[in-house]
């Protein structure tokens, strides 16, 4: 009697088919991982990433190649301004008003500002708007951080592809 | 000649020839794969983001001096819904329609290149954005100003009337 090999490459043993050792075919899940391992050494980052986008925005695309620094973040989404998810102000509540100044924010930035203890890095806020922002609200939340002490700001931004 | 000696020195069928074929013990690098992907799926970065810096125009809040008299003029983008206009003081050096609300990235990039060597700052430039502009495109017109030659960027608002073409 033969032995021959299934679909699975279960071989009968010649005692009776009770013994039989299974050897499925790692052929494919090996150029699956290989595949994988590529693409993910690709993606490898020693640095890691100092600041994580927020979920609920869509920041804008840009050519710039500069890494982000650790500072305060405002988040500006199209339901509120927040910083590292704490809410701030709903946009509705600033919107109507004619002063230019966002009292929740002010003191909020006053708080960070004494918290970093007036050194070069307290007077830097980095921006995460949503790209559908009208200026008006940037307008505001910078008139905002300027009244505040801010002198420096970024945006943050996609890498474009 | 029968078909079963094309798979080895003695006479054997294609299936007991495929039987006797070596086998590689894939076990360890399957282990290792194992191992390792999950160590680079922690430590893969998926989005790459970036920063663009920019301040407040020195002749706007905060950042005004009065103590070294009156502020030298920079080249201004002036950025509506509508239009992007070049300005530098009160000339209005160049404007460009928005077709659809998107400004013409390739054409203001050209504009201040040609532009930038006339002012007496080479390197600064401010954007004037008028409200109604979503942030989007103030990025590309930022984007555009650095691809330029213009290092430093003032973000300002710009007045309804500021930059308006002339008919």
């Amino acid at each position: 009697m033969s032995r021959r090999r299934t679909a699975f490459g279960r071989m009968p043993q010649d005692g009776g088919g009770s013994a039989a050792a299974f050897r499925p075919q790692l052929t494919s899940l090996v150029d699956v991982m290989t595949i994988l391992l590529v693409f993910l050494l690709k993606s490898f980052s020693v640095e890691g990433q100092i600041v994580t986008p927020s979920h609920d925005l869509e920041l804008p695309v840009s050519s710039s190649t500069q890494p982000p620094k650790p500072m305060a973040t405002l988040e500006i989404t199209r339901r509120a301004i927040s910083s590292e998810g704490t809410v701030i102000a709903p946009i509705e509540s600033f919107m109507a008003q004619d002063s230019l100044l966002i009292e929740p924010l002010h003191k909020w930035m006053q708080m960070v500002r004494s918290q970093a203890r007036d050194t070069l890095k307290s007077r830097q806020v980095l921006i995460q708007s949503d790209k559908a922002i009208p200026f008006n609200v940037i307008k505001r939340v910078m008139y905002t951080c300027s009244r505040a002490g801010i002198t420096d700001y970024a945006i943050l931004v996609l890498e474009q592809q | 000649m029968s078909v079963g000696r094309r798979y080895g020195p003695g006479p054997c069928t294609p299936s007991e020839a495929a039987e006797n074929a070596v086998e590689l013990d894939i076990t360890p690098v399957m282990n290792l794969f194992i191992i390792i992907i999950p160590f680079l799926i922690t430590m893969a970065v998926f989005t790459h983001v970036y920063v663009v810096d920019f301040g407040v125009p020195p002749n706007v809040g905060a950042g005004l001096d009065q103590s070294q008299g009156k502020p030298k003029l920079r080249i201004t983008v002036v950025l509506a819904p509508e239009f992007v206009a070049v300005t530098h003081g009160d000339k209005m050096l160049d404007s460009l329609q928005a077709p659809g609300g998107v400004p013409p990235v390739d054409s203001l990039k050209a504009c201040l290149a040609r532009r930038r060597m006339q002012s007496d700052i080479h390197d600064e430039v401010v954007v004037a954005v008028r409200d109604a502009v979503v942030f989007d495109n103030v990025v590309k017109v930022m984007d555009a100003c650095r691809a330029s030659g213009f290092v430093k960027l003032g973000l300002s608002s710009a007045a309804e009337q500021a930059g308006e073409p002339v008919p």
